[in-house]
């Protein structure tokens, strides 16, 4: 007789709390270790590396929760990102949908990291000239979104190398460690 | 005949790649039975402990109080059998000891007047001021650590109390204060530790397990008086007699 | 303070005892006066100012302190700030907006935070019905931050005197190999969390202690400070 049994659900979305604040509090951290430092947070996209490395190791509805919640909780705790302008709410969209996607592709769609990277990254260019065309009109900015965008990604193009860099190693460092997180093969046990 | 606090009939356990962890265990605890379960570094201890709890699926038959472990009653005997580990930290993972502590009342449906009496109870019933339940785990020293994270069990009330490694990081002094609170509790005890000064002030029972074996289920007086058998199981016999 | 990334300052005073869902009310309703008020003219911008140093006074808050929290902030808002001073009237009156708004609302959060802590306002999103489970991930996120800051502390001191004259080049890659393993400890050490959460009588959702009735008092209090702020800004948009 098989002994022994857990909440399977309940044990997994344990752990993905725990797992999301931890890397949450990262996408706190960094930013002001990088501003200490004097490294800009728009040249290195600090926050978006664990946030990112978050969406591609918990569901995607707790993916999209820690990048939605990560810069929000940052502008009220230490002011940056700003609440006004809406630089802290458009960045809660652009890294809930960040690492919604790479969640999405590398968990469920069960694809290849380099894959989901690359859906995260468009995920994230898509949601930043939907808010550029929408914000525009609010606040009378008159560069069109596509032209929004491209600046963006040119500045953030060292922070956009980081993340090619850190994240897929990152990943793969803590999926070697904790071999439960890889989404082909699942455990049997817990 | 009163209801075993626990009992293990031939439990297995197998890692993922086939590596056998235990096997073919079987023991019983009584109500207030104070038990080491003894062996050295990699014998399976933790493991046991995990698959006692439900986390690891084991083979085998496991019964805490009456109520066999499977798929519809983990809840259940995860009320009665509250398990240290042995790390402290992984146990307080709330902004404050108070979150900490009420966690399993609340979850248990307590009201929170109710599930913060019992926090304070229990906290002072681990040698802890109320004021611990207000600071951040962070905050406590090591030592203070393990009591809270022990108070978040003991508030439960469990039946059985199953700890993993407790002195890890104690002092003397520590040591000896958790053997007085343990000694105090009426609940029955498993206590998994390598720190045999710690299980003979404790356990009058020694389970030791080798290589995921259960070898010997033998008095402790017994154990620690037989050193042959100490070297051939690991373990090392503790520096200071009871004379001193 | 009690979490490293929390705010709170320890004081006895009337903010600090007022109830926290009060005090985000009024936050709350301030944020939005700020939101909503232009800054041209600069009178109800100043009068939102008066308002909150009036509130930081009642919270009896160091204002060395203030400025100090509120410094870096300046010195990054500053610097886009007087590169708009150097464009035509609409750039100078975007740059007065963006200024006056940001050093405003991270103010009035941050005399908000000073006087309550963070789990407790954490607590408060938890029972709202559509941020409960921001709140849930905010109280993890806060625990996490501790124990982030706590590893690296101690990873560098073992640094220091493993290594202390070290050069930057070793420095770095050691840094970056410690962050590595810090992470896949910090993933292994999610594994054993989750197994006491469910250990624990975990479901779906923390939790939670039924929270106390909100006085009256309280909330009037709250909802006057939101009222006056919006007032403000209601009488110059109505202009």
């Amino acid at each position: 007789m098989v002994a022994g049994a857990s909440n399977r659900d309940a044990l997994v979305r344990a752990r993905e709390l725990a797992l999301a604040g931890l890397l949450g509090a990262l996408g706190l951290l960094l930013p002001i270790g990088f501003h200490a430092l004097g490294w800009g947070g728009k040249i290195f996209l600090p926050m978006h590396l664990p946030v990112v490395v978050a969406g591609f190791l918990v569901s995607p509805a707790t993916a999209v929760t820690v990048g939605f919640v990560v810069p929000l909780l940052s502008a009220v705790l230490t002011g940056m990102p700003p609440l006004s302008p809406p630089v802290a709410p458009l960045m809660a969209l652009e890294l809930a949908a960040k690492a919604g996607a790479a969640s999405v592709f590398y968990r469920v769609l069960r694809l290849p990291l380099w894959v989901a990277l690359a859906a995260a990254f468009v995920a994230d260019w898509a949601v930043l000239a939907l808010a550029a065309w929408f914000v525009a009109g609010l606040f009378a900015i008159k560069a069109g979104a596509i032209q929004y965008v491209a600046a963006a990604v040119v500045i953030s193009l060292p922070g956009t190398i980081l993340q090619v860099i850190a994240v897929p190693l990152t990943v793969l460092a803590i999926e070697k460690r904790v071999p439960r997180l890889r989404p082909a093969k699942r455990d049997e046990t817990g | 005949m009163a209801l075993a606090a626990l009992e293990v009939t031939s439990l297995s356990y197998c890692y993922g790649q086939g590596a056998s962890a235990l096997h073919d265990i079987s023991f019983r605890l009584a109500p207030g039975d104070r038990v080491a379960l003894l062996g050295p570094n990699g014998a399976g201890k933790s493991t046991l402990l995990w698959c006692l709890v439900g986390v690891l699926r084991a083979q085998g038959t496991i019964v805490v109080d009456g109520t066999v472990l499977g798929p519809g009653t983990a809840a259940e005997i995860r009320a009665k059998l509250g398990l240290a580990f042995a790390e402290p930290e992984d146990q307080l993972f709330m902004p404050t000891v108070r979150r900490d502590v009420t966690f399993g009342p609340l979850a248990a449906g307590v009201g929170s007047e109710e599930a913060s009496r019992a926090a304070e109870e229990a906290i002072g019933s681990v040698g802890l001021p109320a004021e611990t339940l207000e600071r951040a785990a962070y905050e406590l020293s090591s030592g203070e650590r393990r009591r809270a994270a022990l108070a978040s069990i003991l508030v439960m009330d469990p039946l059985l109390l199953a700890l993993d490694e407790p002195t890890n990081s104690l002092d003397a002094r520590g040591r000896a204060s958790l053997a007085g609170i343990l000694l105090q509790l009426p609940c029955a005890q498993l206590v998994a530790t390598h720190d045999l000064e710690f299980a003979r002030a404790l356990c009058a029972r020694a389970l030791v397990l080798v290589d995921g074996e259960l070898v010997a289920d033998t008095p402790m007086d017994a154990l620690l008086s037989d050193t042959n058998g100490l070297q051939r199981y690991g373990l090392t016999a503790p520096l200071r007699t009871d004379d001193g | 303070m009690p979490h490293h990334l929390d705010l709170y300052v320890k004081r006895e005073s009337a903010l600090h005892r007022l109830d926290p869902r009060a005090k985000m009310l009024a936050a709350m309703g301030f944020v939005a006066a700020v939101l909503l008020v232009p800054t041209r003219p600069a009178w109800p911008t100043g009068a939102l100012l008066l308002l909150l140093i009036g509130a930081a006074v009642l919270a009896r808050l160091p204002a060395r302190l203030v400025c100090r929290r509120m410094l870096s902030l300046v010195v990054v808002i500053g610097m886009p700030f007087l590169l708009s001073r150097l464009g035509g009237e609409a750039t100078r009156a975007a740059g007065e907006q963006f200024a006056a708004r940001s050093l405003l609302v991270a103010a009035a959060f941050l005399v908000l935070l000073a006087s309550t802590r963070a789990v407790v306002l954490l607590e408060v999103a938890e029972h709202l019905p559509l941020v409960s489970v921001f709140g849930q991930l905010g109280e993890f996120i806060l625990r996490g931050a501790d124990l982030l800051t706590e590893e690296v502390v101690r990873t560098n001191r073992a640094w220091v005197l493993r290594a202390p004259s070290a050069t930057l080049k070793v420095r770095l890659t050691g840094l970056t190999q410690a962050s590595m393993s810090l992470l896949a400890r910090a993933a292994a050490r999610s594994e054993r969390v989750g197994a006491a959460m469910v250990l624990r009588g975990f479901q779906s959702k923390l939790p939670m202690a039924t929270p106390t009735p909100l006085s009256w008092s309280h909330l009037l209090a709250g909802l006057l400070f939101a009222l006056i702020s919006l007032g403000l800004a209601g009488v110059v948009r109505w202009r």
